[in-house]
């Protein structure tokens, strides 16, 4: 049962709608049914209020002809709604902002009919619409194409994977979805080694072969994060300094305080080692609170790299 | 309420196609619906339907009868109301489709792809976009994003408290001109009141809320030329474009994605390469993200850098 929609939703979806059913005269009805997601009751009541308007006097030839015969529509009478109403500014910017960011992203293919489409919208709001630029490229976006060939068909894929721990690793996966967040891309899909969702970021994938072999493609899982944290992982607390504190918004953080001007995050990690060369990374803006085991994999891990600057350094 | 439906449908048809205004007492004795209640009940009624018009993009506008009659009448002027012909060719209204989808932004565009598609061709011919095999969305989500959009439109003053890296925030009032989308990250590029010159700000940054301080139209509209190279930091001159780093084999192909080149064989089985640096952080941080199977050879600052905070850590 569908909430019926308020009266300024059904005037925006008619005032929407008949532009379209005059350039379209005896249409189908499955296909205005699909096209503005409205019921054939529903089409059937603007159908008659639309035959009550008009012209003021009312009369033969002022009012709108309005006819559902079978299954076409047909609508007529009705020139001064030829056009639909100019783009709202919200329109126009959402357009606008999904076009030029999917448009930055060469390997996906799109641009140039986006570029296109952006020029022209752009010349036909004559300046009444926001700036907004984006560039959405990221390290590994040149397997796009042939990863999205593979969520689009269903194919498994095989990749050599580096995780954020240093494993190397061969996975069979089912690829869901590409996922661009946080400036980096994620390949989402069933992992058969973990027999779990996992989320690999692009530029870590080493090598991308087919398997050859293909699954259904069905209508997709929700969208795991990008950590699901599980029951085994271990309590991690770390510091963050200024210009470090994007850490708390990309990982899976339990808790976040302020602590001495410092924001200290509480996360879950499956294993320690990639929190450690997470803390490493981060250059001295990041301090390890605990466990002591953490602690200890980080002083390790920064000696291991210091050890190949020399002796002297 | 079908009959409010009805009354507004012949309310926009009776405003549009007037050869001049039509007064409120005009409005009442010749549109549907308007007929019956007496004249505190007209007027509500056609006030609640004008903000509801104006509300959808309806341009209703308010206009003398004429030169030499000052009562005012109303009127929605086609060439106002009428959404401009774009021309979009399918395969662009398939790719905006796509990108609706993709960054999750459908619902903000609403009948938006609909209006678009008036004219363009025989039914069928665009397909609407199913689920996308590409999500953006997240991307997307720009804190402040309501409130810095409309102002820009609007051309109103906005003021925040901001937090540059490493120094405590302070207010800055800003003429915005721009929203840019870098790598990851959302920017507000605009004039700085205080420094009279063009700044970008890390949206990530400000403290607290966005306060608009200023009517509309208080700035002159922002030049063309705003864009992504805003938020690029300059090339600091006296930096390094390059380094030499090394790397072990274990991760000598992510390096070589990063160098676009094959490099030379180094020792141990470690390859060289030459990485182009740009911001210097950014490539402390993409070094030491390979632990103890990197390391920076040349030049001496950026290794004495990793080095030093490798010390920092390991002491």
């Amino acid at each position: 049962m569908s909430r019926r929609p308020s009266t300024l939703a059904r005037l925006e979806r008619i005032l929407t709608m008949v532009p379209w059913l005059l350039d379209n005269p005896g249409v189908g009805v499955d296909e205005v049914e699909e096209r503005f997601g409205v019921s054939r009751d529903e089409l059937a009541d603007d159908l008659d209020i639309l035959g009550y308007c008009g012209l003021p006097g009312y009369g033969g030839g002022d009012l709108i002809e309005a006819s559902l015969v079978g299954d076409r529509v047909t609508v007529r009478m009705a020139d001064f709604f030829a056009r639909p109403l100019r783009l709202s500014v919200r329109e126009a910017v959402a357009l606008l902002l999904a076009g030029r960011a999917v448009a930055s992203v060469e390997p996906l293919g799109e641009s140039d009919a986006l570029r296109r489409a952006v020029a022209k919208l752009e010349q036909a709001m004559g300046g009444q619409t926001a700036r907004v630029a984006l560039d959405l490229r990221a390290p590994g976006d040149e397997l796009l194409p042939a990863l999205r060939a593979a969520v689009a068909d269903g194919d498994v894929v095989r990749l050599v994977y580096r995780s954020a721990s240093a494993q190397t690793t061969e996975r069979d996966v089912e690829p869901w979805a590409l996922v661009g967040r946080g400036g980096a891309w994620y390949l989402q899909g069933w992992c058969r080694q973990a027999t779990a969702p996992r989320d690999f970021r692009l530029d870590r994938i080493r090598e991308l072969r087919p398997t050859g072999e293909r699954v259904a493609v069905t209508p997709r899982p929700a969208v795991p994060p990008v950590y699901v944290p599980g029951p085994d992982d271990t309590v991690v607390e770390i510091d963050l300094a200024p210009g470090a504190e994007w850490v708390a918004e990309e990982a899976v953080v339990d808790d976040v305080r302020t602590v001495d001007g410092a924001r200290r995050v509480r996360l879950r990690a499956s294993s320690l080692e990639w929190v450690a060369r997470l803390v490493v990374q981060l250059g001295g803006s990041a301090t390890v609170v605990g466990p002591q085991a953490l602690r200890d994999r980080v002083r390790a891990l920064a000696a291991a790299t210091l050890a190949g600057y020399g002796p002297k350094n | 309420m079908i009959d409010r439906l009805e009354r507004l449908l012949n309310l926009v048809i009776a405003l549009r196609e007037t050869r001049r205004p039509l007064t409120a007492a005009e409005i009442r004795e010749r549109v549907a619906g308007y007929g019956q209640p007496d004249a505190e009940a007209f007027r509500r009624m056609f006030e609640r339907d004008k903000a509801d018009l104006r509300s959808l993009g309806v341009p209703v506008d308010t206009a003398p009868l004429d030169a030499y009659d000052d009562r005012v009448g109303y009127r929605i002027d086609p060439r106002r109301y009428d959404l401009p012909a774009v021309e979009l060719a399918p395969d662009e209204l398939a790719a905006l489709a796509l990108a609706l989808e993709a960054t999750g932004m459908a619902q903000d565009a609403g009948a938006g792809l609909l209006k678009l598609e008036v004219g363009a061709g025989e039914p069928g011919a665009v397909t609407a976009g199913g689920p996308a095999d590409v999500r953006l969305g997240v991307a997307l989500e720009a804190p402040h994003r309501e409130t810095l959009l409309d102002a820009q439109l609007h051309r109103s003053v906005v003021r925040f408290a901001y937090r540059p890296l490493g120094r405590d925030a302070a207010v800055r009032t800003v003429d915005p001109h721009a929203l840019v989308h870098r790598r990851g990250r959302w920017y507000l590029v605009g004039r700085d009141h205080d420094r009279d010159a063009r700044r970008a700000y890390r949206l990530d940054r400000i403290a607290g809320d966005v306060t608009v301080v200023s009517g509309p139209d208080a700035f002159a509209p922002p030049p063309d030329d705003v864009g992504v190279d805003d938020v690029v930091p300059p090339p600091d001159p006296a930096g390094p474009e390059t380094a030499e780093v090394v790397a072990a084999p274990a991760v000598a192909w992510q390096v070589a994605r990063r160098a676009r080149g094959g490099g030379q064989p180094a020792a141990d089985g470690w390859t060289a390469f030459t990485v182009a640096v740009g911001d210097p952080d950014d490539f402390a941080f993409w070094a030491l993200s390979f632990g103890p199977e990197l390391r920076v050879e040349a030049p001496a600052a950026l290794r004495a850098d990793v080095v030093a905070r490798l010390q920092r850590l390991a002491g």
